[in-house]
């Protein structure tokens, strides 16, 4: 399963309006970068897998917080080790190893990575491609075009993969040999693998374009979408709920 | 050749796709292994070319058992040819991507380029094409001869007639054929296509939901319609035609069989001889004719 | 209706042309289907009647092809879309859509059916293939039948009165390529739609088109009705043709003198056939 997938369901979250979603994971990311404490971080942090509970996919958040916290710590020891601001904290022989100031913000970069992309996870975890993209234009008035463009590249991503793993398996049984250790030898047998997904992505396209310009893709206009995506008391509350979360971080970052 | 010793595979997350399977292809022998979408066939193909291994029991590929060995060694007695040329066509030009095989696999050079000329001439086909503006059929042909050029002891068929018009499968088949009866290329064809089974394969196995619910001779598997009901193939023409005449057209599978099986007992009913007159061929391959516009 | 006047096609930077000198009608209300080799023109044939001959893929177009008396080579495909719709060859490539309904949807919305008909063209459509319980699907998720049913779905919403499509079975096994055959049958009898469909398989042409044209590198070479390709057997097996094997024995019964009935397209027919021969 990837990270990335949408998860159907028809929690509160999975029901407000796609605008919302985004404008949510947005504002939420942007309070997890201004905030200036320690604490309130990891406060975000439980708080996010919190909300995500709510639409049941605390296994994913915790999941993709494990993941990310591996990142956080490599983050974590680099920033420790080039930060010298305040105090030395840990000094061996005579040589300091590093500060407060550097424990300060390595914990705090660290610990911003993990909060500033659960939100984004839950965003795709909620809303299907399709209705963002619609509700984007309808309510936005983004053009369809670039709407389209976004969407089509995410669907196209599975599509690829199967045949990615087609060809590799073409390849293979030709004695194509991806199972052995030299790197050298790998990178020159890229060109079977990328030569047949090149032509086949052309040809999905083009078949792709023909397709939507038979079914008056160009005659499209903002009002065409079907679905209607207005906004509801409910994403009145949660843009409530985003200022206090937002104003917290600014109080956290002046104190 | 090709042995499958109590084997069981399982997608990911997916109950079992292949369910305690055995079953033997001895050297020189054309199977068919038949079954409706979704019964199993291709990952059998997978298994028996090390793509997929076994979950459990063991898949053995002249001798050797594919849990042991890796996927490019089996790779050199075992060719496939995909339904999707495509897939596998990477080269500039008609006669590199011949070579490429026998070249990745390690085959000394003289012989490569020997074994790549050879194959151009039995496929008729131009070195100096560019491959991938070729017309579906002869993709389709540079892709066999690029699998049979690093010399499989065994070649699996992956559904052959799908996006070929009649006379290019007629004309693949016959090529497999020939080096079948000159070579002892041991053939497995993977089809739902029942009158293609019966004119090639000498044995029929019959797979439904990842089991085998049937196998034999392939006259014999043509007529036990409830195999073939089983399977959800459409049973060729005149072997089912036959079945409903009773005992004298048991061994009628082709036209030119059915003609003289009527003539036979028109002969008997009516009591007087009629003059024997040559059948018209049953099929007939037109070679030479290449379109080239997709 | 679609008439094509001394139409040839030649795509750019090709020497051959793709197609000579067609001169073709289909009535409304037809069940054609086209065969011929690959590299015949079939295809070709087909985007010249959605239009996307000259107008996606350019070259020299010579004589014309006429869609309910309008000049393809006049008009924009949206234009010819209202009346022919066109199902592709390569299904997972034209969808445009990562479920079902958005992939129903996408016509409708983009030719502007007013918001309040929608809902009821949808039921409509989902209805006529019987498709109802596919609705919220990911098409991903579908079986190469279902997906091709889908395809077929997409351009019926749009109403066109003809149907064109390129080897709609092609990659489906017998028993899913009868179920879209019975569909297209259905959508002729029942709904009167116009069908034309490229087609290998002679057998399933025999069973469900009513006129067969057959294609060989570019021209017409057989155009009738499908009950007379039995009588074409010369003419396939030169091109390299399949013929339904009862339709083999039929013609070799009948050049023997045993039998100057019907020749059979079918086993039950074949059945009485040789009864008939046998005088049993």
């Amino acid at each position: 399963m990837n990270l990335l997938d949408y998860v159907p369901g028809d929690s509160f979250l999975h029901r407000l309006n796609p605008v919302m979603k985004l404008l949510a994971a947005f504002l939420y990311g942007i309070a997890c970068i201004l905030c200036g404490s320690v604490l309130m971080e990891l406060f975000y942090i439980v708080l996010m897998i919190l909300i995500s509970s709510f639409a049941g996919l605390q296994k994913r958040a915790l999941r993709l917080t494990r993941n990310l916290l591996v990142l956080g710590l490599i983050m974590f020891l680099l920033q420790l080790l080039f930060v010298r601001t305040g105090d030395p904290l840990l000094v061996i022989g005579g040589f300091c190893v590093f500060t407060v100031g550097g424990l300060k913000s390595a914990l705090l970069l660290s610990l911003r990575i993990v909060a500033t992309m659960l939100p984004l996870m839950l965003l795709f975890a909620i809303t299907r491609m399709n209705d963002l993209c619609g509700a984007l234009v309808k309510r936005l008035h983004v053009p369809y075009r670039y709407a389209f463009i976004v969407t089509t590249a995410f669907r196209f991503v599975p599509l690829f993969t199967t045949e990615f793993h087609d060809i590799e398996d073409a390849q293979k049984s030709r004695g194509v040999e991806y199972d052995t250790g030299n790197i050298f030898h790998r990178i020159r047998l890229i060109v079977p693998l990328f030569v047949p997904l090149l032509i086949s992505s052309m040809k999905k396209v083009d078949a792709g374009a023909m397709s939507a310009q038979l079914r008056g893709f160009n005659l499209r206009t903002v009002d065409s979408g079907y679905h209607e995506y207005p906004f509801h008391k409910e994403d009145a509350v949660c843009l409530v709920f985003l200022a206090a979360v937002l104003a917290a971080a600014v109080v956290s970052m002046v104190l | 050749m090709l042995k499958f010793d109590h084997v069981s595979y399982a997608y990911p997350g997916a109950a079992y796709t292949v369910n305690d399977l055995s079953f033997a292809i001895h050297p020189g022998e054309i199977v068919a292994l038949i079954g409706s979408n979704g019964a199993g066939k291709s990952t059998v193909s997978r298994l028996a070319n090390g793509l997929l291994r076994p979950d459990s029991g063991h898949v053995y590929v002249d001798g050797e058992d594919t849990g042991k060995v890796r996927t490019s060694a089996i790779a050199k007695k075992v060719g496939f040819l995909f339904q999707n040329p495509d897939r596998q066509i990477c080269q500039n030009t008609v006669r590199e991507e011949v070579a490429f095989g026998p070249q990745v696999q390690g085959m000394p050079e003289e012989e490569v380029r020997q074994r790549t000329e050879e194959m151009l001439e039995t496929f008729e086909l131009n070195g100096d094409w560019f491959p991938f503006t070729r017309s579906r059929g002869e993709r389709q042909r540079i892709a066999l001869a690029s699998v049979l050029a690093c010399k499989p002891k065994l070649v699996i068929l992956d559904e052959p007639t799908t996006g070929l018009d009649y006379r290019e499968c007629i004309r693949i088949m016959d090529y497999i054929t020939g080096l079948n009866r000159e070579t002892g290329l041991t053939v497995l064809m993977v089809s739902h296509d029942m009158e293609l089974v019966q004119e090639y394969a000498k044995r029929v196995m019959v797979l439904t939901d990842g089991r085998l619910v049937g196998e034999g001779p392939t006259g014999q598997i043509m007529k036990d319609m409830s195999i073939l009901e089983q399977a959800h193939v459409l049973p060729a023409q005149i072997p089912m035609l036959a079945l409903r005449f009773g005992e004298q057209f048991s061994d009628v599978y082709t036209v030119e069989e059915m003609a003289e099986a009527i003539r036979r007992e028109k002969r008997i009913s009516s009591g007087a001889p009629i003059e024997k007159r040559a059948g018209t061929r049953n099929r007939k391959a037109s070679k030479g004719k290449g379109g080239a516009q997709a | 209706m679609i008439a094509c006047k001394d139409f040839s096609f030649c795509y750019k930077g090709q020497e051959h042309n793709a197609l000579s000198n067609i001169n073709l009608v289909i009535e409304d209300g037809d069940f054609v289907g086209i065969t011929g080799n690959s590299g015949a023109g079939k295809s070709t044939l087909t985007y010249a009647f959605s239009g996307i001959v000259p107008h996606h893929f350019p070259g020299d177009f010579y004589g014309e092809v006429k869609v309910n008396g309008i000049d393809t080579v006049d008009v924009q495909t949206e234009e010819l879309a209202r009346f022919v719709g066109e199902v592709f060859q390569d299904i997972d490539s034209q969808m445009v859509s990562s479920e079902v309904e958005d992939e129903l949807l996408f016509g409708l919305e983009n030719f502007g059916l007013p918001h309040e008909q929608i809902g009821e063209r949808l039921d409509e459509v989902l209805a006529m293939l019987q498709i109802q319980e596919l609705r919220h699907r990911e098409i991903s998720s579908l079986s190469g039948g279902q997906k091709q049913k889908v395809a077929i779905a997409s351009i019926l919403a749009m109403q066109p009165e003809i149907i064109v499509l390129d080897e709609p079975t092609g990659e489906l096994d017998p028993k899913s390529t009868i179920m879209i055959y019975e569909i297209l049958k259905r959508l002729n009898e029942e709904f009167g739609k116009t069908i034309v469909v490229v087609e290998q398989k002679i057998m399933m042409l025999s069973q469900y088109a009513k006129r067969i044209v057959v294609l060989d590198e570019g021209k017409i070479v057989f155009n009738g009705k499908s009950g007379e390709i039995v009588e074409q057997q010369p003419l396939f097996d030169t091109l390299g043709i399949s013929v339904p094997r009862v339709v083999r024995l039929g013609n070799q019964l009948k050049e023997e003198g045993l039998y100057d009935g019907a020749v059979p397209t079918d086993v039950d027919h074949a059945e009485r056939m040789v009864k008939e021969v046998l005088g049993w």
